[in-house]
């Protein structure tokens, strides 16, 4: 029993975390139109950067700070060279990322090395809670985690470049008529994608490995929230990750993993299969 | 000389150069690129079924893997576990993958554009999954190999087996080339100009009276029949199945061969397989990070050549007649 | 119902939501007669075409063609049956030359599913094909790609897609619009001999055009059928006058 309570607790953080990255993943998709097959990867170079900070300067706290920074700035570059340059041929964003996906994860392995590596947790302790010794980082992870998102909804609907953001997700060519620069909005969008995908790096990296294949595992993950919670529908998008990590949380301790994956994945045809149209209209309008 | 009559002759060249690489090669380079050609002509096998779908259907599949992937485990399973003869096993192999393919694409072709995409690489996760866990038929991460059995014997002594160099060079250029011969009738016909209409408008395509979820479906299965036999090839050629070989970075290599080999044409696929396994083969020993390198050549393709080389080789050739024929030559190649 | 009715729409409804766009539409199509259907933006005038050719099935009410139902059949079928439409956005097979868009609507009818045949080998297809290039005047433009086309060669492409099907009526839909003076003459004209051939049922903003060429004369507005009769009788009709005709300056 404390086994499964554990791994449903475990569950709930990878959840929050994975929701994170998700959200990227979906404004990318809802905005822009593209399958961002390298986001796994945005979320791995999130750990590994925040490795970096932590080898430099010995403080893993900065991490918090610098890496969706870096990660801001990579998604501005990514966005004006790669994903700019084919805005209007759809189904080839898969290749182009694909190609992304490749660069980033060689380039890890290239600079940072094949081997996974294992971070201490900046914060050591344990607590008691339902009757077993839990890590407190955990807590902490998941609280930055919620804390991320809730600024990510504020931002959304108290900020003007919030409400631009939907607007041009809504109808992009009225926006653009409306005055609202559509072709920053694509831009700002991406980068802020991929700095909390890095951002959920950071959280992700003391409770993981680091590793250039890392991205690899959650894109899948990252894939089945987004369309499980239903397309455009944001909130859908963080209880499905949650839903899912604690279910897969749960099936592993009684099954072995790779049951569960095919678990989350058979609903996730299901829901694809079952309401195509209820998610196609809540992408597009 | 028209555009079709050079694409003729590139056709007869290609087959030519395949016929006589066991000889042509070991001239110019080291006798194991013989070797290699023959997985690079497998290998296009599995780009082509992504081309069939993409650059005739319009439909995008980030799956192809699951089909190469039941090719190869039929026949291994058929060898080792069932005890299946060579051409049992084959068949059993090309079966499995088609029948996977006619009950995932019945489903799928109900999607389209990203949906589609992202439902094939579910469906190939799924049993990629699958035979990772499932260990006692598939040897999960270790694979399952078997010893090859051989093609034909004549009573005890005398057989004729793909252990022979030579004999499994040509069984696969056999089987490639009825592949592609197949592809090539089919695109020919008057369901390849329906696959067309379909990746033209599929609105308009139903409203002149075609069945779109048909011809879609149709096309889907032609493809999973053809990667179903590039896996079973491939099983013979390593002479094991692994799960590997089901992942979606499979598939996605596959996607990246058919468009930068050029979707639409019937050899761009073979163009770009052979070009980006050679790179793969010379570059490695020079750089063991080349795939940044081919990383980079996907996205500048995608973005300079969104047609692939075989885009730019058709625009090149009409550009040259047309100038000198001053005639409106149809655009429609590499068939 | 006398047989001369080609086309019945009974009781249709469509409600996006909680907005009816068609609100309980009753309409026939005499055989023999051009048809015109005019009404303001938003009367639901392409949503009815899409219910009739089964893009969009209704919420309520049935069609019926040549006397047989055809409510939420499938597109392709529909089609099969004899009925044809243009969209209002022109809709033809870009990538795909003239020659091969004529012929691959005019195979439809001969069935697609033959992967062991050659495509060149369709005599029949060829021959209509070859006949409505001529016929539409394409014919110098056959090996060429259907994007590369006008505009208005575009539209006409588009009727002959839809004539290669060997249609028994013919659903229209804004087939002039967006075109010049020159254009506009040409292409009535060309609807105004097909109107002999073929039963017509027209979508158009232009009233000029819709007195001119049509038999009858329906009435839309706001989901639903406002009047119906001959053009002298359509102009003279006060509710149509101050609730169409007055009130949308697009007419």
């Amino acid at each position: 029993m404390e086994l499964v309570i554990a791994l449903g607790m475990n569950g709930i953080v990878w959840g929050l975390i994975i929701a994170l990255i998700a959200l990227g993943l979906s404004i990318i998709f809802g905005l822009l139109d593209i399958i961002n097959i390298a986001h796994g990867d945005f979320f791995m170079v999130g750990t590994v950067l925040a490795w970096f900070v932590l080898d430099t300067t010995g403080n893993y706290w900065l991490a918090f700070l610098i890496v969706p920074i870096i990660g801001f700035a990579m998604g501005v570059v990514i966005e004006y060279t790669v994903i700019q340059p084919i805005k209007n041929a759809a189904a080839l964003s898969i290749v182009a990322t694909f190609g992304l996906s490749i660069i980033l994860q060689e380039g890890v392995r290239a600079t940072f090395g094949a081997a996974p590596t294992r971070l201490v947790p900046p914060i050591q302790s344990t607590i008691q809670m339902f009757g077993l010794e839990y890590e407190v980082y955990r807590l902490f992870a998941a609280a930055v985690s919620i804390a991320a998102i809730l600024l990510f909804f504020g931002f959304l609907h108290r900020t003007k470049m919030g409400t631009w953001m939907r607007a041009v997700r809504y109808d992009p060519e009225t926006a653009t008529a409306m005055g609202i620069p559509a072709r920053k909005i694509y831009m700002i969008t991406f980068a802020l994608g991929f700095a909390m995908a890095a951002l959920g790096g950071v959280v992700a990296a003391p409770i993981t490995t680091v590793d250039f294949q890392a991205g690899v595992d959650i894109l899948p993950f990252c894939f089945m929230a987004v369309i499980i919670g239903g397309l455009g529908n944001l909130e859908g998008t963080v209880a499905a990750a949650v839903m899912l990590a604690f279910f897969e949380g749960v099936m592993a301790s009684f099954a072995d993993p790779t049951i569960a994956r095919i678990g989350s994945l058979c609903l996730m045809s299901i829901v694809l299969l079952i309401r195509p149209h209820g998610i196609f209209a809540g992408a597009t309008r | 000389m028209t555009p079709d009559k050079i694409n003729r002759l590139g056709i007869v060249a290609v087959a030519l150069f395949t016929l006589l690489a066991p000889w042509i090669l070991p001239v110019f380079v080291d006798e194991f690129w013989v070797d290699i050609y023959s997985e690079m002509l497998i290998w296009s096998l599995l780009a082509a079924s992504v081309n069939l779908l993409f650059g005739y259907v319009g439909l995008l599949s980030f799956g192809q893997a699951l089909f190469f992937g039941m090719g190869m485990y039929g026949v291994a399973i058929g060898i080792a576990k069932i005890g299946l003869g060579f051409w049992p096993a084959f068949g059993f192999g090309i079966l499995l993958s088609t029948t996977m393919a006619l009950i995932t694409g019945f489903l799928a072709v109900r999607l389209t554009w990203h949906y589609f995409a992202i439902i094939t690489v579910v469906f190939s996760l799924i049993f990629y999954f699958t035979a990772l866990s499932w260990k006692p038929l598939t040897g999960g991460d270790d694979g399952l190999s078997f010893t090859m059995p051989p093609i034909f014997s004549f009573g005890e002594e005398t057989a004729i087996s793909l252990t022979d160099p030579t004999v499994q060079y040509y069984f696969i250029v056999l089987m490639v080339g009825a592949c592609y011969a197949l592809m090539g009738v089919v695109l020919k016909s008057p369901l390849g100009r329906a696959f067309r209409t379909v990746k033209e408008n599929d609105m308009r395509a139903a409203l002149i009276g075609l069945n779109v979820y048909m011809i879609r479906l149709t096309a889907f299965v032609i493809a999973g029949f053809v990667a179903g036999v590039a896996g079973a090839l491939f099983a013979f050629f390593g002479r094991y199945a692994s799960a590997t070989y089901m992942f979606y970075h499979v598939s996605g290599e596959a996607v990246v061969w058919a468009i930068i080999g050029g979707a639409g044409t019937l050899l761009g696929p073979v163009v770009g397989t052979t070009l980006l396994i050679t790179l793969r083969e010379e570059l490695s020993d020079v750089w063991e990070h080349y795939l940044i390198v081919v990383g980079v050549i996907v996205i500048v393709v995608v973005i300079f050549a969104p047609k692939g080389l075989g885009g730019l080789w058709m625009g090149m050739v009409n550009r040259i007649f047309d100038k000198s024929a001053n005639g409106n030559q149809p655009k429609e190649g590499g068939e | 119902m006398s047989p001369t009715q080609i086309l019945e729409i009974e009781d249709i409804e469509k409600h996006f939501g909680g907005l009816a766009a068609l609100d309980g539409v009753n309409a026939h199509v005499e055989s023999g007669k051009l048809t015109a259907i005019i009404g303001a933006n938003g009367a639901g005038k392409t949503t009815l075409f899409n219910v009739i050719t089964g893009i969009l099935p209704p919420s309520a009410g049935r069609v019926k063609f040549l006397g047989q139902d055809i409510t939420n059949k499938p597109v392709h079928e529909i089609s099969k049956l004899g009925l044809a439409r243009t969209l209002q956005i022109k809709s033809v097979f870009n990538g795909m030359t003239v020659r091969e868009n004529l012929w691959i609507a005019a195979q439809s009818r001969d069935g697609v599913f033959k992967p062991f045949q050659r495509a060149s080998a369709s005599s029949r297809a060829n021959q209509v094909a070859d006949q409505l290039c001529e016929e539409l005047g394409l014919t110098q433009f056959a090996n060429q790609e259907a994007a590369n086309l006008s505009y208005g060669d575009i539209a006409l492409l588009e009727i002959g897609i839809a004539l290669a099907t060997e249609p028994k009526l013919l659903l229209l839909d804004e087939p002039i619009c967006g075109m010049g003076p020159a254009e506009t003459e040409q292409t009535v004209e060309k609807i105004r001999n097909l109107a002999k051939r073929i039963d017509i049922v027209i979508i158009e903003h232009d009233i000029e055009v819709v007195f001119e060429v049509s038999d009858e004369v329906i009435v839309m507005a706001q989901g639903k059928v406002l009047a119906r009769g001959t053009p002298a009788e359509i102009s003279t009709n006060a509710e149509v006058r101050t609730a169409y005709l007055g009130d949308d300056d697009d007419a």
